[in-house]
Formats: structure tokens, sequence, C-alpha cells
């Protein structure tokens, strides 16, 4: 499998601030990656950079074979982004949005409504966009990113404060798009979000990156396998933990059921957040 | 080209909705009404002629004939005098007894005519021609008259309506050419449109063209409207249209840069208030003949509106708004320079002020 995006030392600063300090990563075509970090981590700079934006102070990047710095335009033609905070012209209509990013891309017989079905706008194309909620907004972007077909689509916080039906909509376009066989670069803080859709996730931190693989083999790496127990006692519930993979394990378990009313069993894995946690010592938000 | 033209109709489909842009083309046809209602002849706007026959004269009755002139007769001399000082007319011709017949022996004639120092260049062109005509469909040939023209009241003063006029141009060619750019740039940036557009295989100079383009045009058509409202279009349709596109070249490079560099419409509607001095002085300048006129030379709008008063006012041609028009292209040179280094930094964003978290 050939990488869609390669980035070698991407280094951006604002002024003093070095906001992306010589991160390396590839993503492969097909793939989902999710970019996950916390505000000012410096992962809004990385797309930029990586979309032809920013110029990189240092390092370069390469989409599909070609530098972003040396050929922006051309990289452009085959990428989408939909963007954390929306820019839609609202007073135009959605299909007229749709209309005129397909015509600055060259599309031939566009069809806005198609793309609007997809996105569950089907019968609303003709409406304003002003007169649109939020939820409705964001699908609008994601249609809009799709409009030149990409092969490469950027996602920044997609389905961040939307509704289920909203955010259900987006994520059944992004696992369309990959079953296309479009490269999906995902920025989320939605952690579950993250680890349902991501095929490997990279954790951003102060610029750097500091983990990168699927979350399966994170969660193997940096998580505690265990299972939690509530039991019975003194007339109330309580909790036992007993980590797993470890020489008293078996015991542990055995003077669990033997000593205690075990009223209910759950094996629990470490989340994404937590192995976050766990590597930076801080939270996402 | 294609992405310009994809561009420049989105901003013609988008302008009917957008406050600058209607007030771009309302503030010049309110302004133009307003002042014609208050100083001008919106109403009777047809050149006046008053005759004093001292014979019988069939000229007075040929011109009662005349349909582009309001033609008004005055039974003396000393009457005509005291119309003509007060503007009642913009042209008093005596005409002497035994006229009709001195002109058929093509003798040569003295007449006294008199001109309303306030009246309009125009006016006094079409009442002097109109006359001239009539004698001549009369005697079959060139009339052998000699007119000694006297002007009465405040001949140096232009009539407010010609004063206030490039005042008038120059607010709606700053207005369409300057500030519709500008705040569709700013509004872009305000609500992010601009970045979503520029990382589609649209450049920002595209951008910038674009909406160069729509001020450009706009410039022009409404510079014209104004003119032909004011009925000073003048007799250089040709020459008039190529020195409006150029002040709305200067004007639209200029709101382009404007709109680049701010980053929101208070800001800019600040900025542009502060500028009003500036950009508005050589039309100020000019409705105050008491003020040395040199001054306006100053500031860089001069240029813009300068030769279409020559054209439009006093019969300019090319060779007399030749050195002003050089001084206006080398200006056009220099903010496109300016326009093309900022485009060259935009890479660097904070230059056009797209937030960079």
């Amino acid at each position: 499998m050939t990488d869609a995006i390669v980035a070698e030392g991407l280094t951006y600063s604002y002024g003093q601030l070095l906001a992306v300090d010589s991160i390396s990563f590839n993503v492969a075509e097909g793939e989902i990656l999710g970019f996950l970090g916390p505000n000012g981590a410096g992962k809004s700079t990385t797309v930029k950079m990586l979309t032809g934006q920013l110029q990189p102070k240092a390092g370069q990047a390469t989409l599909l074979g070609l530098d972003v710095v040396k050929k922006p335009k051309k990289v452009q033609e085959h990428i989408g982004v939909c963007f954390e905070l929306t820019n839609l012209y609202e007073q135009m209509s959605a299909a007229e949005n749709l209309k005129l990013f397909a015509r600055l891309f060259g599309v031939k017989n566009f069809d806005a409504d198609a793309l609007l079905k997809r996105v569950g706008l089907d019968g609303r194309g003709g409406d304003r966009v002003e007169t649109y909620s939020k939820g409705m907004k964001q699908r609008l972007m994601v249609a809009r990113s799709l409009v030149n077909t990409p092969r490469i689509l950027f996602l920044d916080e997609p389905t961040e404060g939307l509704d289920p039906t909203s955010s259900a909509a987006i994520r059944r376009v992004i696992l369309e798009e990959r079953e296309r066989g479009a490269t999906i670069f995902l920025t989320t803080h939605d952690m579950v979000e993250a680890d349902k859709l991501s095929d490997r996730v990279a954790f951003i931190d102060k610029g750097k990156i500091v983990a990168l693989d699927t979350p399966h083999a994170l969660k193997q790496r940096y998580g505690k396998r265990m299972i939690k127990a509530e039991i019975a006692k003194n007339g109330g519930l309580e909790y036992r933990e007993i980590v797993l993979d470890r020489d008293e394990t078996a015991a542990d378990v055995a003077a669990l059921f033997s000593d205690e009313k075990v009223i209910t069993l759950h094996s629990e894995e470490a989340t994404l957040e937590d192995i976050f946690m766990q590597i930076t010592g801080r939270g996402l938000v | 080209m294609r992405r310009i033209g994809v561009l420049l109709s989105k901003e013609f489909g988008k302008g009917p909705r957008n406050f600058m842009f209607i007030f771009a083309i309302a503030v010049p046809v309110v302004f133009t009404l307003l002042i014609s209602l208050l100083v001008g002849t919106i109403f009777s706007g047809k050149p006046r002629l008053g005759l004093a026959d001292e014979g019988h004269s069939q000229v007075m009755a040929a011109a009662q004939d005349v349909e582009s002139l309001i033609v008004k007769e005055y039974d003396t001399a000393v009457a005509l005098r005291t119309a003509v000082e007060n503007g009642s007319v913009d042209l008093g011709i005596v005409l002497p007894a035994g006229f009709d017949d001195k002109i058929r022996d093509e003798a040569q004639v003295e007449i006294t005519a008199y001109v309303w120092g306030e009246s309009q260049l125009k006016n006094r062109a079409v009442t002097g021609t109109t006359f001239f005509n009539l004698i001549r469909e009369i005697v079959g040939q060139e009339p052998p008259v000699e007119i000694v023209m006297t002007p009465l009241g405040d001949e140096a003063a232009l009539p407010w309506e010609e004063r206030l006029m490039p005042l008038i141009v120059l607010i709606t060619i700053l207005l369409a050419g300057m500030m519709v750019p500008a705040s569709s740039l700013v509004e872009e940036k305000q609500k992010r449109t601009l970045y979503a557009l520029t990382i589609t295989p649209a450049s920002l100079g595209e951008v910038f063209v674009a909406k160069g383009l729509m001020g450009v045009i706009l410039s022009m058509f409404m510079g014209a409207l104004t003119l032909a409202l004011n009925n000073a279009f003048g007799t250089q349709p040709g020459l008039l249209t190529f020195v409006l596109f150029l002040g709305a070249t200067l004007a639209a490079a200029f709101g382009v840069l404007l709109g680049a560099l701010i980053k929101d419409i208070n800001a800019l509607f600040a900025v542009t208030k502060g500028m009003g001095l500036f950009l508005y002085a050589p039309s100020l300048i000019g409705l105050f003949p008491s003020i040395p006129q040199w001054t306006a030379k100053i500031f860089p709008t001069y240029y813009m509106i300068q030769p279409v008063v020559e054209i439009t006012q006093q019969g300019g041609t090319w060779s007399d708004i030749a050195p002003e028009i050089e001084i206006l292209v080398v200006l056009i040179l220099l903010m496109m320079g300016v326009v093309t280094a900022v485009i060259r930094r935009a890479h660097q964003q904070e230059v056009i002020g797209l937030t960079a978290a």
C-alpha cells in the first residue's frame, strides 16, 4: 500500500511560539488516521501545513507524491477539507454553495442533490444556509468537502457538538469514503469516535507526536486490562478492581468469588483518553 | 481565467444580498436626485434662451418652435438683461431692428448677447448653436453675424450642480470601486469563507482579481450612470469611459489592499472614515474657489476625478488630460505592486488575517 500523506520533520512557529515541532508520520492510501490532541497542541497548524495553507518553517509534506509547498494548487485539486468552524456562504442556498465549489474544482455534471442526499439534506438544497441548524450546516460542510471526490479528506472535528443524528450521518459518510478508497485525516477530541473510525491514531502534544499506532496496539502497550466487580457488603455496594496479566491474578479472582458476594462483573480496558493521559500527564480538553 | 469567471459570477450573484453593494448603487442615485432637486434643474433641464426683438425678426417665431430649448421673449433689451442677471435664462440675445434684412443682404451684423455667469457650459453651447442654426435656416448660408458676449452675474462661480458633480462622481467611484471589494474581502475573512475558497484550486490572487474586477465593473457602471443622471456625459464617451476605467481600477486596487489588510468590518469603516478627508479632498477643494485649487493635486484621488471634470465640464481632450492620466497610471502600477506583494506574503497568513490556531 502506498502512502497518501508523508510528513517529514514538519515544523511551524508563530513568532516565538513553536506550534509544531518536527513531526514525521505517514498515512497510507485508504487509511483513516485519527489525529488527537488537546487545544493548542498543533493539530490545526499541522492540517494547514498539509493542505497548503501554511508553509512549514522546516521539513516537508508530500501528498499523493506531490510536494505541498511546491505544488499547493495541484495538491488541492485532490483533497477535500471540512473545517471545524462552519464557513459557508450563508446567504446562498446549500445547492448554490456546493455548485460554486464544484465549479471552482472544475467538476463536470455535478449533482448537488445526490450529494445533499448522502448527508441527509435532501429536499433542503434550495434553502438558504442561514436557516440551517448547526448540525445541518456541519453536514453541508462535509458535503462540500466531497464535491471533487477527493483522494484525501481532511476532517477537523466534524462531529463536535452535534446531535446524535447528525453525528451518525457524518460517521456513515466517513466510512463510505474509506470504502471508496479515500484517505482520511480525522482530527477529533472524541476518543470514542476516533477509536471506532480510525485505523491508526496519532497523539500530538505540545507540537510533538507522542504516540502513533492502531488503537488496539496502543491499548495493548499502554493500557491495563482489568476486571471490575460490584459486590454487596455491609448493606451497600462496593467495587473491586483486579488487574489482569499478573502472577497473582488467578488467586485474586478466586478470592473474590469465595470471600465476596459478587453482584456484577465487567472486563475493562483502557480508553484512548486514559492512554493519552498516561503518556502526556494531561487530558485532551 | 475560468476560476476568476466563477468567482466573479459569485460576487455579482451575492451582490444584491450585500449591504455595501446595494449602498454603492443607491447612494449616487439618491445624491444626484437630492442635489438636482435642491440646486439643479431636474424638472426643467432644457437650456433657456431669451430674445428681445427690436424689429419683427423671423428668428423669434422660428425659435419658439424649437423643442430642445425654452425660449422666452422680452419686450426690451433692458428687460432681457435683467432676466439674464437674475438667471432666468442662460443666454439673452438682442435682435436689432432690420436684423433679417441685413443678414439676407449678407451685411455684417453685430448683435449683443448676455450670458448668465452661472449657467452651465453645455446650456450656453446649446443655446448659441441653436441660435446660429436658426439664422442659417433663414439665410440659407453661413450667417454674417458677430456676437458680442457680455457675461452677467457671478461668472467665476460654477453653478452648485456642476461644482458638486465631481464630488458625487468621486463618491460613486470610491464606494463601488473601493468599498465594495474591501467590505466583501473583509466579510469573507470574518466568515472564514476566504479560507474555504483558497483551499480549492482557486488561488488567493484569483480571489483578489475577482473582487477587484467586480469593483472596476460596478464602479465604471455607476460612474457612467451618475454622469448620465447629471447630464454630464460630455461629447467624448470613449475617452470618458477610459478615464472612468482607470479611476475605477485605482479605486478597486486600493479596495482590495484594504480588504486584504483589515481584519473586521468595523475596522474597515473606521479606517475609511479616517481617510475620508484625504480621499474626497480634491472634490471638496473644488467646491470652494477661494481655496487655492493647486492644493488638490496633492491628493491621489485628484488624478481620478480631474480628467473626468475636464472632459465633462470643460470639453477637455486627450492632450488636456494626458498629464493627469500619466500620474494616474503610475499610481495604479504602484498600488498593483503593493497588492502583489501582499499576495506573495499571504502564505504567512497573518498578513491577510486568516487566523492560524
